[in-house]
């Protein structure tokens, strides 16, 4: 079989900067800050450096039926709201939806923390047979690491493959990606792909002990994270969910879909070593791979999404990753810088950002990038916005154990 | 405890546990209001509850064929039965 081209038929992000393409649209145009004061959580909070946390502000209405809700966690919500959006977006018909021929690749860094919180109480105080009975039939179908992707499952019927990477910051790329291949090789026809990450204080504390979170901007919490400027200080943990549709190219066609963009390629790699430092041989070879998977050249690509966490090491190693493999051609903005990390929700949000970018014609800047550090200078930084039409564009993503990712995505023209 | 007692508490249950207002005695609980796997094991631990006592293994498992709201009642009323002769 030839490969099968692969488009993005809809989109849709719960995201620090709003819920929906046109509140996304205005934050990333008029550089509005979804990261707000780190709440208070009566467990650890307190002893948390970081007081800063990309904050879902926006109240979302849910309206899932009972016998939904009993297996979700906040994580869950999340993650069926965008599903859900996506689903209603792609118009795509019910027999379908539940056929067999669209699978689901979504995940999350931990699954729900929030519920897992509430099972160690219960274990931490269990003292007799009453209070371990408190741990309710549902716990572990809430609280686990694919708790997203079978609840969209279950949700809307959809009974084709699941994939459900957990691969912290690389975990809704890597949804994309192999959702891509799962199209692009026939082995499905769509492919709802994406992740989400619930409020989660215990991820900052990670971060936290880590010194690799922002603390210098507590109390000017838009201030922060500083992609790629000097006075960066380290990342703003966040939450969010973002979700696609994957729909093989010629299906989308014939029906008349919407769509949004194509992807064009997809490349993963480990950097087989220590799993926190960042690898510029690794993340290098990611970028290359990724061009070589499209089949393009450097020069085609017009917009990168850097991973740009802001951290000290981090956004070095990237610029010169980005420097080594597509030179100073290709303008490069930093996402985070608008919400902080977004954890397992982050690659998708970012290639939602893109696809609304390319639809739009504009390229946001990387928000406070005012002093950009010498050592990420060989760059192409937007610090303005700018109208500009974006063609090609490379999404990347890295997370902690050393997973890679690179998705390329052209508008359809 | 009367029948009519039990038919209150599960009906009671069923509200509050399941949204399930009035559920009609002999419809087939998981055609008719979504009932499933999931919600049966929180109906158990519910049941040993209100009767105050753990049910056994091979109790629970005598559960899993009930389909109605009337087998749940007889269900009760049974385990009920057996507890109140136990105790005489």
């Amino acid at each position: 079989m030839t490969d099968r081209r692969v488009v993005i038929t809809a989109c849709s992000a719960i995201s620090p900067i709003g819920h929906g393409r046109d509140k996304i649209v205005e934050s990333l145009q008029k550089g509005v800050s979804g990261v707000k004061t780190l709440r208070e959580d009566e467990l650890i909070g307190r002893f948390i450096h970081s007081r800063v946390y990309g904050t879902v502000s926006d109240p979302i209405e849910y309206d899932f039926k009972r016998q939904h809700r009993k297996t979700m966690g906040p994580v869950a919500y999340y993650a069926c709201q965008v599903a859900e959006e996506v689903l209603e977006q792609s118009g795509l018909p019910n027999e379908f939806v539940t056929g067999g021929r669209l699978g689901i690749a979504f995940g999350s860094i931990h699954g729900s923390p929030t519920v897992q919180r509430d099972i160690y109480k219960i274990f931490l105080g269990a003292k007799d047979k009453e209070t371990y009975q408190k741990i309710g039939a549902v716990d572990y179908l809430k609280s686990m690491v694919h708790t997203t992707a079978v609840n969209i499952s279950k949700m809307f019927g959809i009974t084709g493959r699941i994939i459900s990477s957990g691969t912290a910051c690389t975990t809704s790329s890597q949804s994309i990606g192999f959702g891509y291949e799962a199209v692009k090789y026939g082995l499905q026809d769509a492919m709802l792909c994406g992740g989400a990450d619930e409020y989660d204080t215990i991820t900052v504390a990670v971060f936290d002990n880590l010194l690799a979170c922002s603390t210098a901007f507590n109390d000017q919490p838009e201030k922060t994270p500083r992609p790629f400027d000097r006075a960066r200080d380290g990342l703003v943990v966040a939450e969010g969910a973002g979700a696609v549709m994957l729909e093989e190219y010629e299906f989308a066609k014939k029906r008349g879909a919407p769509i949004l963009g194509e992807v064009i390629g997809f490349a993963c790699n480990s950097n087989g070593g220590d799993l926190i430092l960042p690898n510029l041989e690794g993340i290098t070879k990611t970028l290359q791979l990724g061009l070589e998977n499209a089949e393009i050249s450097a020069s085609e690509v017009d917009l990168i999404s850097a991973h740009a966490t802001a951290t000290k090491m981090g956004d070095i190693i990237e610029a010169q990753a980005i420097g080594t493999v597509f030179g100073s051609n290709p303008h490069v903005v930093a996402l985070k810088s608008y919400m902080g990390h977004t954890m397992a929700a982050c690659g998708v949000i970012e290639t939602i950002l893109t696809l609304y970018m390319m639809q739009e014609n504009f390229i946001a800047p990387t928000i406070n990038l005012e002093d950009i550090d010498e050592r990420c200078a060989m760059v192409r930084h937007v610090q303005k916005l700018i109208e500009h039409p974006v063609t090609t564009a490379a999404i990347q993503n890295f997370a902690f154990g050393g997973v890679n990712t690179s998705l390329l995505i052209r508008k359809l023209t | 405890m009367t029948r009519q007692d039990i038919e209150n508490e599960v009906r009671d249950i069923f509200l509050r546990e399941f949204e399930v207002e009035n559920p009609e005695l002999d419809v087939n609980l998981r055609e008719a209001y979504g009932f499933d796997s999931i919600d049966a094991i929180d109906l158990l631990l519910e049941i040993e509850k209100f009767l105050g006592s753990e049910l056994t293994r091979d109790e629970k498992k005598q559960a899993m064929d009930i389909r109605t709201m009337r087998q749940i009642i007889d269900y009760i009323e049974m385990l009920a039965e057996k507890r109140h002769a136990a105790q005489g």
